[in-house]
This record gives C-alpha cells, sequence and structure tokens, in this order.
C-alpha cells in the first residue's frame, strides 16, 4: 500500500484562507503521496471545499502549497491545472449549453489537437452513458451524468492529482459506485485523489488514508487501516465539548 | 415613402444591432455593459473618414486600420476600465469607468476632429448602371456587415474551441477558471473581437450618419435598446430588435417627426423594463440571500 | 452604571466634527462677505457655484446616499430652466410672476425627477444609468424641436427676478439663501433615519428590507427632493444666464454634478459641497483649459473610481486609520436584556404548515412542518442544501413556496414581502453579515430601529421637535443595544474596521433594536472561536428567557445541543427529526444523515 513519500506530491503547510473577512480554514497542514487516496472528512461547514479551493487557488489564500517539488503559493488555477494538479469543483458544474463532447474538450483547453482528440476519447471511455450522448447539450443529462461528465473533464490532462470535491452528491447508489471505482482505476493508473466525500464508509473503503476537518483545522489524521475509526472520527467532528458519545 | 422607410430603416438598424452586439459580446465574456459600444461605433465613421478622405489611403486598407483601431480600443478598455473594476468590490463601478472613458475619448474627438458631422466617402465605386446601383451602397453596407456578423460569430461559437471558450466564461466562469481556461485572455480576446464589430458598424454605417463626434450617445443608447428589450447576451433578439427600432424610427420620422419617435422608443424602453427587467426573451434574477 | 448612553457619550467623528457648525459658518461667512469685493465675474462665478449646488445637494442624495447612478441629472436643469423661463416670458398663457414661475420650475423637477427616478426600484446599476442618460438627450431634443415653448435653437430669455432678488448683488444673495436651504434641508435628512435607511438600501439591501424599510416610499420622496432642487436650480440657472439655449445644457454639466459628489465622498454633504465648489471655479482660473475641460473631468472620474472609490471624505478620515486595541474580547452583559427587550406575554408562535418550495426542478422545501414558540431556542440544522436558510428565508419573506401555510399567532403571514416582518417584531440575522463598511457601528445599529421612528420625512426635512426627539430614543437604545452584546466601546468605530466575529454580534445588536418577539439566527456561530461560541450561545440563551422565540440556523453541533430547547433536523427539504437536543443525539438517522456515516 503507498504511504506518504519521503517527498510528497503535494505539500501544505501552515495554510490559511476565506470569503473576505470570514476566515474558514486556519494553518492546515496536509501531504498527498504520488499514486495516493486521501480521503478528506468533516462535518457541514469545517471547510472542506475551501480547502480544495485553497489549494486549486480558486481562492486567496495564506501559508505554503508546494506539488512536485514546484512551489505553487502564489499561483492561480491555470496553474495548477498545467502542472497536473486538476480540481473537480462541488456541484456538477458543466457548461450546460455546450455538447458532452466541447465540455469535455474544454478542458483540455491549450492542449494540441490530435493529443487532445484521443485524451477526450480515453476520458469519455471511463463513462460509457455519457460517450454515448457525446453530441447532445449538457442540460439534457440528469444530475448523475453531469457529476460524470464534470469528472470525465478532471480526467482529460491526466493529472497527477486529481481534487473530487463530493463526486457523490445527489448521485443514485448505483451510480456512486462506478465514480468511485473509476477512482479506483485512476490510483491503478498511478493517480493520486483528494477526496472530499460525505459518505464516510464508501470514503474510507478506497482511501488509503484520512484526514478529518472540523472548524477549520485538521482534527485528525489516520491511514484507514487504523482500528476504531469511525467511532473517532465522530469524536473529532463534534469536538471536546459534547460529554455524552453518540449512539450508533 | 415606403420604400426609403424600409431602405433606411433597415440600415440604420443594422448599425443599432451590430452595437447591441458589440454590447452582447463585451458582457458574455465580463458580465459587464459597456458604454463604450457607442464610442466604437462613432470612431468607425470618424477614423474612416480621416484615414480615407484625410490621408487618401483606400478603402480596404482603411477599412483594416480601423477594425485595427477599434481592436486595440477594445483591449485598452478591458485593461484600463474593467479588469481593475472587476477586481474590487465594489463591481457595479463599470458603469462609471467605461463611461468616463468613452467620454474622454469622445472629447478628444470633439477637439481634434471638430464637432462638426463630416461627409464620409463611398468606399465602393460602383458603375451607376449596374445592378449593385439600384440600391445605395450606403444602405446595403450596414445590413452586409450585419449578415457577415452573425455567421462570423455563429462560426466562432459553433465550430472554434476559443468560440465554446467564450461560451463556457459566459455560462460559469468559476467552473472555467476551475478547469484552467485563461479567463483573463479570453476577456481581453473578446473586447477586442467587440472593438472590431463596433467600429464595422460605425464604419458601413457612416455614408448615413456622417463622421460626427455626436454619434456616440446616440449609438450608446439605440444599440443598448434591442440588448435590454431582447435579453442581454442574445444576438438574436439585438438583431431584430435593432432592425424593428431602425424602421419604427423611421417610420415615426416620416410620419409624426423624430421628436416624437425619439420619445417614444424612450417611453417603450422604460415601460417594457419596468414590466420585465430581464428584457422580453431573459430569464428571471437569480436569489438573493 | 445605570444610563448606558449617558457612561458612553456619544462623540462625533473627526470629519463630524469637520461637518458640524464650523466649517459651514466659516463657509457662510465667505459667502455673505463675498459682495464686499465688489467683483461682479467673481460673483457670477459664485453664482453658478451655489446653483450647480442647489441641485448637486439633492443628487448628492440620490449618488452619494442612496447608491443609485443617475448620471443624466442635468435634464432636471433644463427641465426647470425652461419652465421658469416660458412661463415668466409668457409663453404659455399669460406671463407668470418669475417667483411664482420659479416654483413652478421646481414643481416640475420634482414630477420628473419621480418619473426619472423610479425606476431605480426595478433596473440594475446600467440600466438605470443609461435610462438618465438617454432622458437627457430627449429633453434637449424636445426643447429643440418644440419652438413655440422653448424657441427652439434660437432660444429664449432667461426670467428676471424682481426685488429683493433683482440682478446683481441682489440676485447673488438669493442664490447663496437657496443653496444655504438646499445644505441644510439634504443635511438634516442625511443625517436621520432617512439618511440611514438609504445608505442602507445602498450597501445592504436586504438588511434595510428586515429592518422594514420600504425602498419605494423612501425613493419617490428623494427622487421628489431631488428633482425639486434640480427644477429650482434650473430656474435660477435660466436667470443668471438672461437667455438659453438647448446647448447651454451639455452632458458634461452632468458629469461636474457627478463627480463632485463622488469626489466629495459618498454619504458626506461637506465635502461635495466644497467639490462642486473648486470644479466650478477651476477652468476659470484656468482658461486654456476651458476646452478641455469635459476631458478632464472624465479622466478625473476614471482616477477617482479606480483610484479611490471613498472619495475625497474617505482619504481625510483619519481618524479610522488610527488602530484599534487588538485582542479585544466581546463580553455580552445579559443582565441589560430586559431594558433592550420589551417582555412578551403569553405564548405566541410562528407555525409552518406544508411548506413546499422548488427552484427550477430542485426541491428546496418538500413538506414541511415547524413551530417556533416564544420563550424557546429552536435549532434547525442538517447537511448543505437541506433546506435550513430557505426556510429561514421563508419565514423572512423572501420566497413564495408553491404549497402550505406561513402564520404568527394564529393570523397569516404573507410571503414574498419581507418589509412587513419587522412591524411584526419578527427580526433576523444573516449568514454573511449584511452592514454598512462606511458607517459607524451605532449607525449601523440604529438602522435596525426604522419602523420606530415618528417623524415625517418633512419634519426630518426641517428638524424639528419630533424628529430630534427619534434621534435621541434611537440612539439611545442602540447604545443600549451595543452594551448588551458587549460592543458599546466600538459604537464610533467604522463598521468595516470590525473583526468577523464582532460584525456578528453587531447584527445581533440591530436585530434587537426591533424589540423582537421571535429572533432568527443563520449561523451566527460560523467563524467564531470557541470561548465566543459560548458566549454567543449564553447570550441566545438569555434572549429566550426574555420570552423571545429564537429559531437558529446552525452547523456547530456542539452550540446546538447546548442551548437549544428544541430541534428539528432537515434532510433534503424534509424533515428527518424533531425533538429534544437527548432525543436527537440518539436518533439513528439524524447521525447518519448527518455524519454521512
Amino acid at each position: 500500500m503507498p504511504t506518504s513519500a519521503p517527498e510528497p506530491l503535494l505539500k501544505i503547510s501552515g495554510l490559511s484562507a476565506g470569503y473576505g473577512k470570514i476566515g474558514v480554514l486556519n494553518g492546515i497542514d496536509l501531504t498527498v503521496g504520488a499514486g495516493e487516496i486521501v480521503a478528506l472528512l468533516g462535518p457541514n461547514g469545517a471547510g472542506k471545499s475551501t480547502l480544495l479551493k485553497a489549494i486549486s487557488g480558486l481562492l486567496p489564500r495564506t501559508g505554503t502549497v508546494t506539488f512536485g517539488g514546484q512551489d505553487m503559493s502564489k499561483t492561480g488555477p491555470r496553474e495548477a491545472v498545467n502542472a497536473g494538479l486538476v480540481h473537480v469543483v462541488e456541484g456538477h458544474r458543466v457548461f450546460t449549453q455546450l455538447s458532452v463532447h466541447d465540455n469535455v474538450m474544454l478542458a483540455g483547453y491549450g492542449m494540441n489537437g490530435a493529443e487532445l482528440g484521443a485524451r477526450v476519447e480515453e476520458a469519455l471511455a471511463f463513462f460509457p452513458e455519457i460517450a454515448e450522448k457525446r453530441n447532445d447539450r449538457a442540460v439534457t443529462l440528469s444530475g448523475g451524468q453531469q457529476q460524470m461528465l464534470a469528472v470525465a473533464q478532471g480526467l482529460v490532462r491526466k493529472p497527477r492529482l486529481l481534487m473530487l470535491d463530493e463526486p457523490s452528491a445527489g448521485l443514485s447508489p448505483v451510480l456512486v459506485d462506478r465514480v468511485l471505482t473509476a477512482a479506483a482505476q485512476l490510483r491503478d493508473a498511478g493517480t493520486a485523489i483528494l477526496l472530499v466525500e460525505q459518505l464516510i464508509e464508501k470514503a474510507l473503503k478506497l482511501a488509503d488514508r484520512v484526514y478529518a476537518l472540523a472548524r477549520g483545522s485538521i482534527v485528525l489524521e489516520a491511514h484507514t487501516s487504523e482500528a476504531d475509526l469511525p467511532n473517532r472520527l465522530e469524536h473529532a467532528y463534534f469536538g471536546q465539548d459534547v460529554s455524552a458519545p453518540l449512539a450508533s | 415613402m415606403l420604400e426609403s422607410i424600409l431602405s433606411y430603416g433597415l440600415a440604420v438598424g443594422a448599425v443599432y444591432a451590430l452595437i447591441g452586439i458589440t454590447y452582447n459580446v463585451m458582457f458574455s465574456a465580463s458580465r459587464v455593459f459597456s458604454f463604450t459600444a457607442g464610442m466604437l461605433g462613432m470612431l468607425g465613421g470618424v477614423l474612416g473618414a480621416l484615414f480615407i478622405d484625410k490621408l487618401g489611403m483606400n478603402a480596404i486598407l482603411g477599412f483594416v486600420l480601423v477594425l485595427a483601431c477599434g481592436a486595440l480600443l477594445g483591449v485598452v478598455t478591458e485593461i484600463l476600465t474593467v479588469r481593475p473594476v472587476l477586481k474590487s468590490i465594489e463591481q457595479h463601478l463599470y458603469v462609471l469607468s467605461t463611461l468616463a472613458f468613452a467620454l474622454m475619448v469622445q472629447q478628444v474627438t470633439a477637439i481634434e476632429w471638430g464637432t462638426d458631422a463630416q461627409p464620409f466617402p463611398a468606399l465602393i465605386p460602383i458603375d451607376p448602371d449596374s445592378i449593385l446601383a439600384i440600391i445605395d451602397q450606403k444602405f446595403w453596407l450596414p445590413l452586409l456587415a450585419c449578415i457577415v456578423t452573425i455567421v462570423g460569430l455563429e462560426f466562432l461559437y459553433r465550430r472554434t474551441l476559443i468560440g465554446r471558450a467564450f461560451l463556457a466564461i459566459a455560462e460559469d466562469s468559476y467552473a472555467a477558471r476551475a478547469l484552467g481556461l485563461p479567463e483573463t485572455g479570453l476577456r481581453m480576446a473578446s473586447f477586442a473581437l467587440a472593438g472590431v464589430i463596433g467600429a464595422m458598424a460605425g464604419f458601413t454605417g457612416a455614408q448615413m450618419l456622417l463622421a460626427y463626434f455626436g454619434n456616440q450617445p446616440i449609438l450608446s443608447f439605440y444599440g443598448f435598446v434591442p440588448v435590454a428589450l431582447g435579453g442581454m447576451g442574445s444576438n438574436r433578439g439585438a438583431v431584430i430588435g435593432g432592425l424593428a427600432l431602425g424602421v419604427f424610427q423611421q417610420a415615426a420620422n416620416f410620419l409624426v417627426g423624430g421628436i416624437f419617435a425619439a420619445v417614444a422608443v424612450f417611453a417603450v424602453f422604460i415601460v417594457v423594463l419596468l414590466l420585465r427587467p430581464e428584457g422580453l426573451a431573459g430569464a428571471a434574477t437569480a436569489r438573493r440571500v | 452604571m445605570t444610563d448606558i448612553a449617558a457612561t458612553a457619550p456619544v462623540r462625533t467623528s473627526w470629519l463630524g466634527r469637520l461637518e458640524g457648525k464650523l466649517s459651514w459658518i466659516l463657509l457662510g461667512l465667505v459667502g455673505l462677505a463675498l459682495p464686499l469685493l465688489d467683483d461682479s465675474y467673481i460673483g457670477v462665478i459664485a453664482q453658478r457655484a451655489y446653483i450647480y449646488w442647489v441641485l448637486s445637494a439633492g443628487l448628492n442624495l440620490v449618488v452619494g446616499y442612496a447608491g443609485q447612478i443617475a448620471i443624466g441629472w442635468v435634464s432636471m436643469l433644463t427641465l426647470g430652466a425652461y419652465t421658469t423661463a416660458a412661463l415668466a416670458a409668457g409663453r404659455v398663457g399669460p406671463e407668470w410672476h418669475p417667483y411664482l414661475a420659479l416654483a413652478a420650475g421646481g414643481l416640475m423637477g420634482a414630477v420628473f425627477g419621480v418619473i426619472v427616478g423610479l425606476p431605480a426600484l426595478r433596473l440594475r446599476t446600467f440600466y438605470f444609468a443609461m435610462t438618465t442618460l438617454a432622458f437627457s438627450t430627449i429633453v434637449t431634443q424636445v426643447a429643440l424641436a418644440w419652438k413655440d415653448v422653448t424657441g427652439g435653437g434660437v432660444g429664449t430669455p432667461g426670467p428676471v427676478f424682481p426685488w429683493p432678488f433683482e440682478p446683481g448683488w441682489g440676485f447673488y444673495y438669493f442664490c447663496f439663501i437657496l443653496a444655504a436651504l438646499a445644505t441644510w434641508v439634504t443635511a438634516n435628512i442625511g443625517s436621520s433615519r432617512y439618511g440611514r435607511a438609504l445608505v442602507a438600501i445602498r450597501d445592504a439591501e436586504v438588511a434595510a428590507e428586515a429592518s422594514g424599510i420600504v425602498k419605494a416610499r423612501l425613493f419617490t420622496l428623494i427622487f421628489l427632493l431631488a428633482g425639486a432642487l434640480g427644477g429650482v436650480a434650473g430656474g435660477l440657472f435660466a436667470s443668471l444666464q438672461s437667455y438659453i439655449t438647448p446647448e447651454a445644457f451639455t452632458f458634461e454639466m452632468s458629469v461636474l454634478f457627478f463627480i463632485a459628489i463622488l469626489i466629495g465622498g459618498r454619504g458626506s454633504i461637506l465635502g461635495p459641497a466644497l467639490a462642486t465648489i473648486i470644479l466650478t471655479a477651476l477652468p476659470e482660473f484656468a482658461a486654456p483649459l476651458v476646452q478641455w475641460s469635459t476631458f478632464l473631468y472624465a479622466a478625473l472620474l476614471l482616477a477617482i473610481v479606480l483610484l479611490v472609490p471613498g472619495g475625497i471624505a474617505d482619504m481625510l478620515d483619519f481618524k479610522n486609520r488610527r488602530p484599534l486595541t487588538l485582542h479585544r474580547e466581546i463580553v455580552p452583559r445579559t443582565e441589560l436584556l430586559s431594558r433592550v427587550l420589551d417582555r412578551t406575554d403569553g405564548r405566541r408562535a410562528i407555525v409552518l404548515r406544508d411548506i413546499s418550495l422548488h427552484f427550477g426542478g430542485v426541491r428546496a422545501i418538500d413538506g414541511l412542518d415547524l413551530e417556533i414558540r416564544s420563550g424557546e431556542v429552536h435549532g434547525l440544522i442538517g447537511p448543505n442544501g437541506s433546506g435550513k436558510t430557505t426556510t429561514l428565508n421563508v419565514i423572512s419573506g423572501y420566497y413564495t413556496p408553491k404549497t402550505g401555510t406561513l402564520q404568527l399567532d394564529g393570523a397569516d403571514l404573507p410571503f414574498d414581502q419581507p418589509q412587513v416582518r419587522a412591524n411584526r417584531r419578527i427580526a433576523r440575522t444573516f449568514q454573511t453579515p449584511r452592514l454598512v463598511g462606511a458607517a459607524s457601528v451605532l449607525e449601523n445599529v440604529m438602522i435596525g430601529g426604522t419602523v420606530h421612528g415618528h417623524a415625517s420625512f418633512t419634519e426630518a426635512m426641517l428638524s424639528l421637535p419630533r424628529h430630534k426627539r427619534d434621534e435621541r430614543v434611537l440612539r439611545e437604545a442602540a447604545m443600549q443595544a451595543l452594551a448588551t452584546v458587549g460592543l458599546e466601546s466600538l459604537a464610533e468605530v467604522r463598521a468595516d474596521r470590525l473583526q468577523h466575529s464582532e460584525l456578528r454580534f453587531m447584527e445581533i445588536a440591530r436585530a434587537l433594536m426591533l424589540r423582537p418577539a421571535f429572533l432568527m439566527l443563520d449561523e451566527p456561530a460560523a467563524g467564531l472561536s470557541a470561548e465566543e461560541i459560548r458566549r454567543l450561545g449564553d447570550l441566545i440563551k438569555a434572549i429566550s428567557r426574555e420570552g423571545v422565540g429564537v429559531l437558529l440556523v446552525e452547523h456547530h453541533a456542539d452550540l446546538i445541543f447546548d442551548i437549544c430547547d428544541r430541534v428539528t433536523v432537515l434532510n433534503l427539504g424534509k424533515m428527518l427529526a424533531a425533538g429534544t437536543p437527548n432525543e436527537i443525539r440518539s436518533h439513528r438517522e439524524v447521525v447518519s444523515a448527518y455524519l454521512g456515516a
């Protein structure tokens, strides 16, 4: 099983970010090794999505972000994408007025034509049901299909690290498994994944390591093989103020 | 009379439509309505007359130079008045920054070119006996420009990746940024494109409207009316609305006088917007809280 | 510590002191003494500055306070000028007395001010700017074409006012007096609850609505006043010019009025007044510039927008650059609550039955029942997108659900009317604090008490006793509310200098100004430290013990379980569970929905 290598693919230290005056994240330290799946868990409002946005540069942040040995603390999402750090944002925000094929093409904007065509086919091959609809406008897709399309967009550049923000939200259980299986396939192909997920059990099953985020700080870091993880997670979520443990 | 209402009305309407498209092209990449649309139209005429009439260039070279100037002004508009404002908290200040820039350009024009309307040369030497001469070129040139623009834009948006990137940014700029699309570069490109279209509108319409610095506020308003009524971002709405507006104005000019037309257009504009602020074909607004 | 207002006297800011009497007296003395120079050239420039200021003073309320981009306001000057001139010259019916004609000019301005201004209620910034601009173009065109009345391009003579304000220094004093009057009237409005309401609409519209501010009514009054002042300025202008043609009313003047206000600073009176005087006089003393004056005004406008959006007033606001104490603590004083709140007797309730609401195809709320009772803290929790905030927004009147009823004490509470909540004493805070950054904390809190004022617009305009009493009462109540939440030491600080956690408490203070029977809090603990959350919890609990029904939307499970009497859990717009915190805590489905386990 891959563990955090001495020189991790992504290394974040002392990262803080927020929206205007509202500080959401406080001094986050986190690493993702090459080819590793790391799950990022936490209750609502803990700052998981904010953390992904801060990493990819969609949000301004302080602290350092190193990716593949390169300092990316000051760069924006475009540089991140070019370096192989791709962020699939939450809410399957595809371009509804464009065709499925064009949506995937745009994810490779700037690549040369022949290579892009091949990459688009590879990405679509992961999801036959949307590949079938390649010429339909994305507005005609169901929510689950749009989510697949969003993940397919994330694959076009063959990223070294793919950040998936709640890929299962709004999907039926069958589709959830499909998306997560695709993630496992990617890992086997050498892509590292940082996964924000609400479905804890599924996330734990898939991931190698897990971070729990609560109130803007990392409150737990563990390997998924460790014992008693669900209980420790619950404690981490609710903080130390809760005297009675949650029944489960 | 009907003939001149139609020919003049459609021609002016085509200019309005092109200015409307100029607004749209800038809007879709930036969510900004820029007062520079009318300025570009005004300059298309003035610069064309300057290059061809005063400096004696041939029509084609003059035309290309005018378009180049339009593109340049588009880029300057983006860098100087749009980019800094979009970065600030009070984004609606673009209304003032673009207006200020448009006024500055208009004033320089008034001082350097003069405040009188000056004639614009006929562009294409046409044998008076040929079929093309049945309708004066000043009437069909703007219509031709309008058709070329629409076909060109359709090709751009449907057939090229950069065109799709424009559409993507227009629909969801956040998702586009996350995908790694060069938002700033695309915005600048769309302002350059808008500059070309606006300048072309003024250039092809100038045999009718003359090379006159005072065309700026008129084009700003009458070019915006079809956009506001047809729903922003909709080029089809801009074309239909622009042509209808041009014909209506000419009909009113002939039948009841120009002042009535101006007041009527203004009244319709206000009333429609009050009843449907999103335009006749637009979608409802998003949540506020 | 019996009287908070007395122990923490309200000091005016540095700019406030400057704006206060002294600088106006100085300006007034210069104005009064100017005729002693006996220089008619300077006299004319001064008259023009006064006239422009009469218009700009009114426009300042529209642009500086209400934040509406009305760039074509020169049209009011045109309308007033032609109305006065045409009536006085007898072009319409018999000759009117010039003073009467001037009044008619003001009336004309008032009418068209409302006609041109009211679209601002519905149109967004660029649209509104464009309509005012187009209107000013059209007025000029009509003036050119309507030869019988306006003389067309040839023009018409302006009115000549008889004794006591005959041409020369008499007319000078007429302009001076009217400018002083315009200043006094608009300054009174600006510092009244009407002025604060305008600024609230500009910077925090939803908070203004929640405080019961009715935008339509307020805007009608403001545009009436601004139009009237513009019309009067037009009549004076016609007299000063002695002969008017449509070319006299250039768009350049609109730009001048507009940038004077922006340079002077939004929400200030003295700043725009000084800027108007300077901008009017400047081209006169730099003759070669005259040709370039419009260009320079436009360049100035661009520079201000890009470099100092706050205007000169912001640049000179030294007091608010002084550093605040770091490590400030918010210590609420819950013992003061009994004075801030009216004890609610009897059992009152907001009841939702079978509420369903869709956004497009998405069901935001799906058949929800909810009851908020006085004296209880009711927690509303659930995952993102489960409909918590949407529920709160239905109660506060932002949405009309597809089905269901909403009742307060058995009577229907109308949907889609946020501004009627304040009168029913239903207060709320917002997920992202909504505030007027440039106003002081105290003024922000005073906005919450707008509905408690009694003085009419006219009373406020003329600063009559009832208005003064309103102000005193509001100010004291706001200080009390600030003391209660623990922010009284920051009362005079600009609100945008506060820390995020302080803004959360400031919003609660503003909500308390309604003396609410019900208080709805939208994620008040977000972004707060553990200690602040504990204090917030104590405050919320104490508020409910005064008989207020509290609805608390929160993510912080510990806070919810600590202070709530009852908890409702939402998932996908439906009620998943309801009960006491202990029941919820051991609810299996809740644990799985909330934790996703």
